[in-house]
C-alpha cells in the first residue's frame, strides 16, 4: 500500500523559464562531494573519484564539482540549482556505479522539490477558439433587445391545439368547396 | 496569471442577468427550469463546487397558474419554531392572497435542493409580483427564459376581424332560448 | 520411513511484530489522536478508511460520467437540441467521440462542438 502521496504537497507539470523548449539550460550547478580517506562507507564515492570525476566534469562543463575529505564522516553529496534550491544526497554505502546514476538524476532534475503530479498534462494554451463564455452562443442581436422581449415569449408548441385543429379542418373545407364549385362551374 | 487571462476568466464566469415572466404558467414546473439557471446547469462549464450560478427576475408572481384543483387543496405548511402549536397549515389560494410572490418562492426554495448553497441561491431569485420592476434590476438583465406553457389568450385580446373569419362550428336555431 | 506429519507442523515466521505494525502506522501517520499511534485504534481506522477509499474511488468515475453529461446537456440545450440527438447524430456520422471529449470541446473550443451540431442537422 502506497503512503507516499500522504506528506506530499502537489503541483502541476511546469518547466523553470520554459526549459527545452528551443534552448537547454542546465539547471544543476555545483557539486559537493564530502567523503572519508579510510572509512568504508565512502568506498563507492573513493571509486567514483578516482575512475570517473573528471570525465563526468568534463561531460559537464556547466557543473562545477567540488571534493572535500573530511575525516570519518559519513559520505554526502551537496547538489546546487539554479532556482537556488539545495539537495543534500546521503552517499552512505552507495557504490560507483549507484552514485553515478543518481548524479545522473540530479543532472537532468529541475530542482523542484519531488511532488505529487495533478495531471500529468500541461498547456499555456489551452483553448484556441477562446474559451466558452455566457455570450458564445448567443446571437448579437440580442444587444438591442429590451427585456422582457417579445422573443423570450415564444414558449415551445408540442402539440397542435383545438383551435389549430378547427383551423386546419376549416380550411380544407373550403379549398374542397371551392374545387367542386369550380369543376361544376367548368362542367 | 497574465491581465489578459484574467479578464478571459471574468468573462466565463461573468454572471447573467435572466428574466422570467411567470403568467399563465405553472410555479412547480417553472420553479425546475428557473432552479436551473440559479445554479448554473444552463452553461457547460457547470460543476457543483464552482459558483457558476445566475440572477434570475420574476415577474407577474401574481398571475400564476396553479394545476386542476390545486388552489383550494394544496397546503403550505409553516412552523414558528416555538413548541406547543407553532405550526399553521394555509391553503394555496389564501397564501396568494398574503403575499403573491410566496407561492413562487417556495417551489423555488424546493427546486433548489437542501444544501448548504441554497441560502446563496435564492438571494439571486429576484420575485415581482406584476411587470412593475426597479430600473436598476431591470438594466442588467440580458437574458430571457423562454415560457414553458403558451399563454391562453382572451377573447377581448382578438380583433373584431379575427372574430367574424374564426370558423362557425354551429349556431343556435332560430328559436332558442338563451337563458 | 517417511514421516510427512512433522514437516507440516514448522510454520513460516511471522515478519518481525514492529515491522508489520509499522506498515498500518504508516496509512495512519496523518490522523488525530490515538488512531495515529495505538495500533488496535489505527487499524480499525485505516481499514475503514481503506474501505472508504474503495467506495470513492469506484463513485468517482460515476461522478465524473454524470458531469459530463450535465455539461453536455447545457451545451446543446444552447444550439437548441439535446444529449441523445447529438450523440445518435455522431454515431450516424461515425463520429467516435467519448463524453469527456465532446464535454471538454463544448467549453474550450465551443465553435467545434456547434459545427458537430449543425453537421448532424444537415444529416
Amino acid at each position: 500500500m502506497s503512503f507516499k502521496h500522504l506528506f506530499m504537497k502537489s503541483s502541476f507539470v511546469k518547466a523553470p523559464i520554459q526549459n527545452g523548449i528551443g534552448r537547454y539550460v542546465g539547471q544543476l550547478q555545483r557539486i559537493t562531494v564530502k567523503f572519508c580517506k579510510e572509512h568504508s562507507d565512502s568506498k563507492g564515492v573513493r571509486d567514483f573519484i578516482e575512475n570517473q570525476v573528471v570525465d563526468f566534469a568534463k561531460q559537464n562543463p556547466g557543473i562545477v564539482v567540488y571534493l572535500k575529505p573530511r575525516r570519518h564522516r559519513a559520505p554526502h553529496v551537496k547538489l546546487e540549482y539554479l532556482n537556488g534550491e539545495t539537495e543534500i544526497l546521503s552517499a552512505k554505502c552507495l557504490s560507483e556505479r549507484e552514485l553515478r546514476q543518481w548524479l545522473e538524476v540530479a543532472r537532468g532534475s529541475s530542482g523542484e522539490p519531488v511532488a505529487r503530479l495533478r495531471k500529468m498534462q500541461h498547456t499555456d494554451r489551452p483553448s484556441i477558439q477562446g474559451v466558452w463564455t455566457p455570450w458564445t452562443n448567443v446571437p448579437p442581436q440580442t444587444n438591442l433587445e429590451t427585456f422582457p422581449s417579445e422573443e423570450g415569449y415564444r414558449a415551445p408548441q408540442r402539440e397542435q391545439t383545438a383551435t389549430e385543429k378547427l383551423r386546419e379542418l376549416f380550411a380544407r373545407q373550403q379549398e374542397q368547396k371551392q374545387l367542386t364549385e369550380e369543376t361544376t362551374g367548368t362542367s | 496569471m497574465s491581465s489578459m487571462q484574467r479578464a478571459k476568466q471574468w468573462a466565463t464566469f461573468a454572471r447573467i442577468w435572466h428574466i422570467y415572466d411567470a403568467k399563465w404558467q405553472n410555479p412547480f414546473d417553472s420553479s425546475k427550469t428557473i432552479a436551473k439557471y440559479l445554479k448554473g446547469q444552463h452553461k457547460p462549464i457547470y460543476h457543483p463546487l464552482s459558483d457558476c450560478g445566475d440572477h434570475v427576475v420574476v415577474i407577474n408572481c401574481r398571475d400564476i397558474a396553479l394545476p386542476g384543483p390545486e388552489w383550494y387543496q394544496r397546503v403550505f405548511f409553516h412552523h414558528t419554531g416555538y413548541p406547543k402549536g407553532g405550526a399553521t397549515w394555509t391553503l394555496a389560494w389564501e397564501l396568494h392572497e398574503k403575499n403573491p410572490t410566496k407561492i413562487m418562492e417556495r417551489a423555488v426554495h424546493r427546486a433548489v435542493g437542501g444544501t448548504l448553497l441554497r441560502k446563496g441561491l435564492m438571494a439571486r431569485l429576484h420575485l415581482f409580483p406584476d411587470e412593475h420592476v426597479s430600473e436598476d434590476l431591470l438594466r442588467h438583465v440580458t437574458s430571457q427564459i423562454p415560457q414553458l406553457r403558451v399563454q391562453p389568450r382572451r377573447l377581448d385580446s382578438y380583433s373584431e376581424e379575427e372574430v367574424r373569419d374564426f370558423p362557425k362550428v354551429f349556431d343556435y336555431p332560430a328559436d332558442h332560448v338563451i337563458r | 520411513m517417511v514421516f510427512l506429519t512433522s514437516p507440516a507442523w514448522i510454520r513460516a515466521a511471522k515478519p518481525d511484530k514492529f515491522w508489520r505494525r509499522r506498515r498500518t502506522f504508516r496509512l495512519s501517520a496523518h490522523y488525530f489522536g490515538r488512531a495515529r499511534n495505538c495500533y488496535k485504534t489505527a487499524i480499525i481506522r485505516v481499514e475503514k478508511a481503506l474501505s472508504y477509499a474503495l467506495v470513492g474511488r469506484q463513485q468517482k468515475k460515476k461522478d465524473m460520467v454524470q458531469l459530463w453529461e450535465q455539461r453536455l446537456e447545457a451545451g446543446c440545450a444552447e444550439h437548441g437540441t439535446s444529449l441523445p440527438v447529438l450523440r445518435q447524430g455522431l454515431m450516424r456520422c461515425n463520429v467516435l467521440l467519448n463524453r469527456k471529449t465532446l464535454a471538454d470541446l463544448a467549453i474550450w473550443e465551443p465553435r467545434t462542438f456547434k459545427v458537430r451540431g449543425s453537421q448532424l442537422a444537415m444529416e
